[in-house]
């Protein structure tokens, strides 16, 4: 008869369970590597080095998991925001946006100096598109490097290529919100009177947007993802014209809600924006 | 871009701040291509000279090692110089790849015997640390505090497991030209590297890629040392320590 196992608590350096055999015993093979293994002149140079890896290993793992969460939170304001704009959903946003700073504040030692550099931080591109859309909305102007920086709630240091990337993810979402906008109240949204020199919808905007993005000369990650995202940009940008030009030519002959077909040419270009950059 | 129509919508700030960070990257990138693409060619030039380690017996080793030591690791690292200086203005970027193959280049000359030093004679199996290859290349390794360029780890390793890979190649030369010792000498070394490799904790990635490949070289030498030990071919000195 095979005698009852009692679990036992053991420290051990890999979290993860224990390996257990088919009866229930521990399996001791994963300790093999530091006990069986006979020692040579190498063997105190690997350990360091195992150290070291072990070390860059769990740094980056920490950086991946806050990446993830600050993500998911920025998508969560995005969301938000494309609804209609009571203030109950600034409150929201705040609430996020302290969430954000708790996960951000953890790993601030984690990513300073050459660190920043070394791993991938791609939630930050995601909370400079729920920002400078947030700050869009609100203020219709374009959110600038300095502002961004300043609105990130950790010292974290925003290269230019974060800001520049979240800006060409907020031109998406300008894309919708302009679309959903338009449909609901049938005119494209925009402030001033028609005809006065500060008129200006937020077409007018996005074109603006995509002119200086096109002259600028890129800057960060892969160029193929930069080409990439630029061509997705260009492209959103040509869908709001012809929603404004439907609005214009045939506008009074829909009826109010009418959602205008999005993907009558590319369909299924929607999700690439958020490409990745590892 | 400052007309009347955008400067409502956009800081011109914003204008000039990317601009500035686009045009330093382009410039930036340009020179470090052109730092790395010599320095690429010191490396293929080096390995050139290397090759001819597998069609040359040990007693014309020296010269060999010494050809390779003026007119391949020099070159190298006067690049890898260049390089440390103008890349340490700049945040992280990766030039693994060349350092790679730097270290390896130099890891083998040095294990054959070459890049004798005044308080370090040349001798044959003796392995530089990474501390010794950046003295040797005179730049900082392992850098942790301050962002400047330096060797990693991970090139250090992987440096480790290109040699075991030429090393393994010329176990199997070495003894086509008769130099049966050399063959047992690299079983030994690449034995205890292997076993060193089984102490990392590798994650998913090129590291773990490149040491996982590390059991082929092995066998490869095995493979070696076994058909000479079923002829009786190893000396008995050897085999009695081996």
């Amino acid at each position: 008869m095979p005698e009852v196992i009692v679990p036992q608590n053991k420290t051990r350096a890999m979290a993860g369970g224990i390996k257990r055999d088919h009866q229930g015993k521990e399996k001791v093979a994963d300790n093999r590597a530091t006990r069986d293994m006979p020692r040579n002149q190498y063997t105190p140079m690997f350990e360091s080095f195992r150290d070291e890896l072990d070390e860059h290993h769990d740094r980056r793992m920490r950086i991946g998991k806050v990446s993830r969460d600050v993500t998911a939170l920025s998508k969560k304001i995005v969301r938000k925001l494309n609804g209609p704009l009571p203030p109950r959903i600034q409150a929201d946003v705040d609430e996020r946006l302290k969430e954000i700073a708790g996960h951000l504040t953890t790993i601030e030692s984690d990513v300073t100096g050459m660190n920043r550099y070394r791993y991938p931080l791609i939630c930050l591109e995601e909370f400079v598109e729920a920002i400078s859309f947030s700050h869009y909305l609100q203020h219709q102007k374009l959110l600038t490097p300095s502002q961004a920086q300043g609105a990130l709630p950790a010292e974290i240091a925003l290269t230019a290529s974060d800001y520049l990337f979240g800006i060409f993810d907020l031109t998406g979402e300008m894309m919708r919100f302009a679309t959903a906008v338009t449909a609901l109240s049938g005119s494209m949204p925009g402030t001033g009177t028609k005809g006065s020199d500060d008129d200006r919808t937020i077409l007018n905007d996005l074109q603006d947007v995509s002119s200086v993005l096109q002259i600028c000369p890129p800057v960060g990650g892969k160029p193929s993802i930069y080409a990439k995202k630029l061509d997705i940009m260009i492209e959103q940008v040509l869908k709001v014209e012809r929603v404004g030009y439907g609005i214009t030519v045939r506008g009074n002959e829909r009826p109010k809600g009418w959602m205008p077909d999005m993907n009558d040419s590319d369909g299924p270009q929607r999700d690439q924006e958020d490409v990745s950059m590892d | 871009m400052t007309d009347s129509s955008s400067s409502n919508l956009i800081d011109p700030s914003i204008f000039e701040y990317l601009k500035a960070h686009g045009e330093e990257e382009l410039e930036v990138g340009e020179k470090l291509h052109h730092i790395t693409s010599a320095l690429n060619r010191h490396i293929s030039t080096c390995q050139g000279f290397l090759s001819r380690i597998h069609s040359t017996p040990s007693s014309k080793l020296p010269p060999l090692l010494k050809q390779v030591e003026n007119d391949g690791i020099k070159p190298e690292i006067d690049s890898v110089g260049e390089l440390a200086r103008f890349a340490s203005n700049y945040p992280y970027y990766k030039w693994s790849r060349s350092i790679q193959n730097v270290v390896g280049t130099i890891l083998l000359t040095g294990w054959l015997g070459g890049l004798e030093t005044e308080s370090r004679p040349g001798e044959l199996g003796r392995l530089l640390t990474i501390e010794e290859v950046g003295q040797l290349l005179k730049v900082p390794v392992n850098l942790k505090d301050r962002d400047a360029f330096h060797i990693t780890i991970e090139e250090y390793i992987l440096a480790l497991t290109d040699i075991t890979e030429e090393l393994s190649r010329l176990a199997m030369n070495s003894v086509t030209m008769g130099d049966i010792d050399l063959t047992v000498r690299i079983s030994g070394f690449i034995k205890d590297l292997f076993a060193g490799f089984q102490l990392l904790n590798l994650k998913n990635d090129i590291v773990r890629k490149r040491v996982d490949a590390v059991k082929y070289h092995v066998k490869k030498v095995e493979d070696v040392i076994y058909d000479l030990s079923l002829r009786n071919l190893i000396p008995k000195h050897e085999a009695a320590s081996s």
